[in-house]
């Protein structure tokens, strides 16, 4: 549905994007991942046609970006960084306007705009003025005006920004009802964004894709497999002699952790490219005669691996993150965090 | 073809909405009004006191007081719209730019040019309302005029008005299109009006063939021809030149702005 090809693009002496290749599949949605000023912004610009690329080239829907601009902007609902409202007019008189210069006929409109209210739940609202809303409200007329033609290809810059967590839920989850009839992309500088919506991530740094995967299979190839927290009656000591002979257990730790005496808090962690089984470790720890009280598997986070593809070798040692954050427990092998954090890993916003 | 006028529809429509619903064009229209009937009565008692001297001295030929009072009031007219027509046409693409909801025309499926005659169409026909209490007075001067005036002085009195208006809004589009401050906007768009009627006298001192030239592009010495129902083809186009010029140059700068965007 979307190709781009070693698109580029240069502002007088500095490189926004450089080289970017990627495709989208029908139906699909990409994340955009990247910190602020990585060229996320600049490259949903080239496609939706509002700024000219340097070099390169991009097919949306089969159309060139370049050479056939007029029939790519009649598919594609973008939503920009800020919404693009006219704060005199009414929910439903924006949308008629919109769905008029995106080319919809007179017949199809009112159903058209009815669809596009009723999906980003905007019925009740419709006759009020757009400078009354708040920002969730004025977020999701921002949506509704890039579904209105109901096209196939949708693009949203930072759409769940500023909103609380009430409303990124909601548009999150109106994201992924679009999916399957529309493809989308979505940029994003919230991790756990990425995992919650999108099929496949793609981290842009410096304005190169440095990585492209699905968010599982991305965490899994950076962590090199998952890890276990037990909590056990006995010593370290033990808990080691039993685990070792195990041909996958790499490493046994203790965990400082506030236990009755006689109880240890242990983390193991898998030899690369042998993963481990959690039956095996709790039958040694119960051949051992050991009393096993808890068993958590636990995973690698998109935090770890953005962090690790985007951060500079000399530093890569700052950003190491507490062992809570970084490895946070969860018993499902794909989502990794809590549907409710949505720490962003950057305050501020793309200039 | 239809496609394109129904976008300029589109946009017209919006942008005369958005005219009608903003208490600045309500403030402007209402200092317009309050300042067109100030000087209708003063231009009424002005040509009164010369009428009745005019009678005391018993000249010859008589005065006609009506028509004198409807063409000045015509130039009175097109005097205060150089100080109202920047202010109409200020907020055309600055207030886009400065929304953010020129990213939105720029991505839907609509020429630049479609939304420029869109918004100049829509600019004019807010003048053209504001015109029209007008009228009512104009009306009443003209009933009155002996020998009756002819319709068709009248008729393209107003017609260069309102195309006086539409050159003036056009190259404020343009103006607007440079800039994200409706104020900057304003304020070029009165210092290029105002050069653009002194044009004249500047060409006059200059004289020669270039002074010719420049005298040539005065707005004020057309529109008076067209004011006194002198209908010359030359101050049609350069009218029509006027408002091509902006509507194509606003076209090129926001195709321009494409480039410079960061």
């Amino acid at each position: 549905m979307i190709e781009v090809e070693h698109l580029s693009k240069v502002y007088g002496s500095t490189t926004a994007i450089a080289d970017i290749t990627f495709a989208v599949e029908s139906g699909e949605i990409l994340g955009f991942l990247g910190p602020n000023g990585a060229g996320k912004t600049t490259t949903m610009r080239i496609l939706t046609g509002y700024l000219p690329a340097t070099s390169g080239t991009a097919k949306v829907a089969g159309y060139d970006i370049n050479t056939d601009s007029m029939a790519v902007r009649q598919r594609i609902g973008y939503l920009p960084e800020t919404p693009p409202l006219y704060p005199e007019m009414t929910i439903e008189g924006f949308l008629h306007f919109v769905a008029q210069i995106k080319g919809i006929s007179a017949g199809d409109r009112a159903r058209q705009v009815e669809t596009a209210m009723a999906k980003t739940n905007l019925l009740d609202r419709r006759h009020t003025l757009i400078r009354k809303l708040s920002k969730g409200y004025r977020q999701r007329v921002g949506i509704a005006q890039a579904i209105v033609h109901d096209p196939p290809v949708i693009i949203l810059d930072e759409p769940t920004v500023g909103l609380d967590p009430r409303q990124i839920i909601e548009v999150r989850n109106l994201i992924k009802n679009l999916a399957g009839d529309h493809t989308v992309i979505l940029s994003t500088h919230i991790l756990p964004e990425v995992s919650m919506t999108c099929n496949r991530v793609a981290i842009i740094n410096k304005g190169r894709v440095v990585a492209t995967n699905t968010p599982s299979e991305l965490m899994a190839q950076m962590a090199g497999g998952v890890g276990y927290e037990l909590e056990i009656e006995g010593d370290l000591h033990q808990i080691q002699q039993a685990l070792h002979p195990l041909p996958s257990v790499k490493t046994v730790e203790a965990i400082a952790a506030e236990l009755p005496p006689g109880f240890c808090q242990v983390r193991i962690a898998s030899e690369a490219g042998s993963p481990l089984v959690g039956k095996d470790l709790a039958g040694a720890i119960v051949a051992a005669g050991l009393g096993l009280h808890e068993m958590r598997r636990i995973q690698v986070t998109l935090e770890k691996v953005f962090l690790e593809l985007t951060t500079e070798e000399d530093q890569a040692q700052i950003p190491e993150s507490s062992p809570d954050s970084s490895s946070s427990p969860d018993p499902t092998p794909t989502a990794s965090i809590p549907a409710a954090t949505t720490e962003p890993l950057a305050p501020e916003e793309d200039a | 073809m239809r496609i394109v006028l129904a976008n300029i529809v589109a946009i017209y429509r919006r942008e005369l909405q958005s005219y009608f619903a903003s208490p600045l064009a309500y403030l402007v229209a209402g200092i317009f009004w309050l300042l067109a009937g100030f000087f209708f009565t003063y231009l009424l008692e002005v040509t009164l006191v010369r009428t009745a001297f005019a009678d005391s001295q018993n000249y010859q030929v008589p005065i006609d007081s009506a028509t004198q009072l409807l063409q000045g009031f015509l130039g009175i007219l097109s005097s205060i719209a150089l100080f109202i027509l920047p202010i109409l046409s200020m907020g055309l693409y600055a207030e886009e730019r400065k929304r953010g909801t020129l990213e939105l025309l720029a991505t839907s499926p609509i020429t630049n040019w479609a939304v420029a005659v869109g918004k100049l169409l829509a600019v004019l026909t807010f003048f053209a309302t504001m015109l029209l209490p007008l009228l009512v007075y104009e009306a009443i001067a003209y009933s009155s005029t002996n020998p009756p005036l002819s319709f068709s002085v009248i008729l393209l009195g107003h017609l260069g008005l309102i195309l006086l208006a539409a050159a003036i809004l056009s190259l404020g589009m343009f103006i607007s299109s440079l800039t994200d401050s409706t104020i900057l906007a304003a304020l070029f768009t009165f210092a290029l009006i105002l050069f653009l009627w002194v044009i004249d006298g500047v060409g006059q001192q200059i004289g020669g063939p270039f002074g010719d030239a420049l005298a040539h592009l005065s707005l004020l010495k057309h529109y008076g021809n067209l004011a006194q129902g002198i209908l010359d083809t030359s101050s049609l186009v350069l009218f029509a030149s006027y408002i091509v010029l902006g509507i194509f140059l606003t076209a090129q700068s926001v195709d321009a702005f494409r480039f410079q965007r960061s």
